[in-house]
C-alpha cells in the first residue's frame, strides 16, 4: 500500500468518525429543544430531528467525498501527515460551521415559539366597564 | 383574560362577512359575537355607553377592559392564532397612527365598501 492510498483511508476513517460523532451529538441534544418547540409533541420532534440529522449527514459525507482528491503524489510519511492535517482540518471546520448552523436553527425555532407565547394584549384599553356575570 | 366580546354592527354587510370569516379562524382567545346596542349587549354590559358602540367596532374583555375602534380591531387580530404577531406589529408606535387611520377609514365607509363589494343585503 502506497502512502497515497494510506492517506486516503485514514482521511476517510477520521472524517467519517468525526461526522458521525457530531451528528449523534446534534441528534441527542437537539431532541430536547425540538420537543419544547413542538409543545411536547415527541413524535413530531423526533421526525424533524431525524430529518435535520439526515441533512447534516448528507452534507457532511458529501463534503468529505468531494474533498477527497489530493492532486499530488505522497512520497513520505511527513507529506502524508501534512496532507491529512489539511484535509481533516477543513472537514472539521465545515462540520463546525454546520454544527453552529444547527444550533442557530434550534434556538431560532425555540425563540419563535417563545415569541408566540406572549399573551399580553398589543395595546391598552380605552376604558373599563362592569361585566354582568353569566348565570 | 379568557374571552373577548365583540360588539359588531349587524346592519353592515362587511361586518357580517368579517364575522363569518372570524368564526372559521383558529383562535387563542375565545371571541363572543354580540350585535351592538342589542338587548344582549345591554344585559352583559349595563354601564357601557351603547350609543358609542354603534359608531365603531367595540371589544370588551371579560375583565371589563373596553377597546374601541382601531384598538378593537387589534384585539380581534390578537385573538387569532395566525395574526397575533400582526397585532403586535401594527400596534408598534411607528405603525399605530397608520393602523388607526386605515381602520377608521374602513369603519366610517363600511356601508359604502359593503355596497361596492356586493356583500350588503
Amino acid at each position: 500500500m502506497t502512502f497515497g492510498i494510506a492517506t486516503y483511508i485514514v482521511y476517510i476513517a477520521v472524517s467519517s468518525a468525526f461526522t458521525i460523532w457530531v451528528g449523534r451529538t446534534i441528534y441527542k441534544n437537539g431532541r430536547v429543544f425540538l420537543i419544547d418547540v413542538f409543545h411536547g409533541n415527541e413524535n413530531l420532534a423526533d421526525s424533524v430531528n431525524h430529518l435535520l440529522v439526515c441533512g447534516f449527514y448528507l452534507i457532511g459525507f458529501g463534503y468529505i467525498s468531494l474533498a477527497l482528491k489530493l492532486g499530488y503524489d505522497i512520497l513520505s510519511g511527513q507529506q502524508a501527515i501534512e496532507a491529512l492535517s489539511l484535509k481533516v482540518g477543513t472537514v472539521l471546520m465545515v462540520l463546525g460551521l454546520m454544527h453552529f448552523f444547527n444550533l442557530f436553527l434550534f434556538t431560532h425555532l425555540r425563540r419563535a415559539k417563545l415569541g408566540r407565547r406572549e399573551d399580553h394584549p398589543p395595546i391598552g384599553p380605552d376604558a373599563f366597564t362592569s361585566v354582568q356575570q353569566e348565570v | 383574560m379568557l374571552a373577548l366580546t365583540v360588539l359588531y354592527d349587524p346592519e353592515c354587510g362587511l361586518c357580517r362577512r368579517a364575522h363569518a370569516w372570524l368564526a372559521e379562524q383558529s383562535k387563542l382567545v375565545e371571541l363572543i359575537f354580540v350585535p351592538c346596542a342589542s338587548e344582549e349587549a345591554h344585559r352583559r354590559f349595563p354601564q357601557l355607553n351603547h350609543d358609542l358602540t354603534t359608531k365603531d367596532l367595540t371589544v370588551v374583555a371579560n375583565d371589563g377592559a373596553v377597546y374601541f375602534g382601531p384598538k378593537a380591531w387589534l384585539m380581534v387580530l390578537w385573538a387569532l392564532t395566525r395574526y397575533r404577531d400582526w397585532s403586535y406589529r401594527l400596534a408598534r408606535p411607528e405603525l399605530l397612527p397608520t393602523t388607526k387611520r386605515v381602520v377608521s377609514m374602513i369603519s366610517q365607509h363600511r356601508y359604502q365598501i359593503g355596497r361596492v363589494a356586493g356583500v350588503n343585503r
